[in-house]
C-alpha cells in the first residue's frame, strides 16, 4: 500500500508544477491567485499522503489542517486586497 | 480592506468557521509537547482567526469585540507570563527559565514542574504572538492611525 500512496504523491507533485506554470505566467492576477490556491490544496493532500507513507497520520493531520486554514485566509486576504485596490 | 465584505457566503462561512479555528489554535498550544506546534504556531493561528474577522466583518465590528486596549493588555500579559516564569526560576535559585526549581513552589516533583513550566511559557508566548500579530495587522491596514 505504501507504493500506491508514494505513486499518488509523485503524481500530485507533477500536477503542482502545472499549477506553478499558471501561477508564474498567468495572464491576469486572478489566474495567478487560482494557481497558488490550487498549489496549497495539493500540498495538504501530499502532506497527508506522506503521513500514510511514514505511518504517522496523526502528526501530519495537524500540519495539513493548519496549512488548509492559512491557505484559505491568505487567498481571502489577497482577494480582498485586490477588491480594495480596484484591480478586478 | 477594513470595511465589511458584501458577499453573504463569505460572511456566513467565516462567522461559523472562526470559533473552530480558535479551538484548533488552543489545541495546538496545549499539545505542543507531543505533536507538531507549540506556543508560537498556536498564537499565529489564533491571530489569523482575528485577521479573518477583520477581513470579513470589518475593522469596526471586530474592534467592538476585541478593542485596541484589550489587545495591548493581552500583549503585556503574554510577555509577563513568559518573563515572569523565567525570573521566578531566577529568584528560586536557578538559571533563567530553569523550570526544575519551580518544584519548590508547586507541590509536584521536579520533572512535572518542568512540564508545567514549559506549558506556562508556551501559553504566554501564544497570547503574546496573537496580540502582536493582530496589532501589526491593524496598524498596516489603517495606515498607522
Amino acid at each position: 500500500m505504501t507504493e500506491f500512496f508514494l505513486g499518488v504523491g509523485i503524481g500530485l507533485c507533477f500536477l503542482v508544477f502545472l499549477c506553478l506554470y499558471r501561477g508564474v505566467f498567468g495572464p491576469t492576477v486572478l489566474n495567478r491567485l487560482a494557481g497558488i490556491s490550487a498549489i496549497g490544496t495539493k500540498t495538504l493532500t501530499i502532506l497527508l499522503l506522506m503521513g500514510f507513507v511514514y505511518d504517522r497520520v496523526d502528526m501530519f493531520m495537524d500540519i495539513s489542517m493548519v496549512y488548509a486554514i492559512l491557505n484559505f485566509i491568505g487567498t481571502l486576504a489577497v482577494a480582498k486586497y485586490l477588491e480594495t485596490k480596484g484591480e478586478v | 480592506m477594513t470595511r465589511m465584505t458584501d458577499d453573504v457566503i463569505i460572511k456566513t462561512v467565516c462567522r461559523i468557521f472562526t470559533p473552530f479555528i480558535q479551538i484548533f489554535a488552543l489545541y495546538v498550544i496545549m499539545h505542543g509537547h507531543h505533536s507538531p506546534g507549540g506556543g508560537f504556531q498556536g498564537g499565529v493561528i489564533l491571530g489569523a482567526s482575528f485577521i479573518l474577522l477583520v477581513i470579513t466583518q470589518g475593522l469596526d465590528r471586530t474592534r467592538r469585540r476585541f478593542s485596541q486596549r484589550l489587545d495591548t493588555i493581552f500583549c503585556s500579559i503574554g510577555l509577563l507570563l513568559y518573563s515572569g516564569i523565567g525570573v521566578l526560576c531566577l529568584i528560586l535559585g536557578g538559571n533563567y527559565l530553569h523550570y526544575g526549581k519551580l518544584s519548590k513552589l508547586l507541590p509536584v516533583a521536579a520533572a512535572e514542574a518542568r512540564s508545567l513550566g514549559i506549558l506556562g511559557v508556551e501559553i504566554g508566548v501564544g497570547i503574546g504572538v496573537m496580540a502582536v500579530m493582530y496589532s501589526i495587522f491593524s496598524d498596516i491596514v489603517t495606515g498607522g492611525e
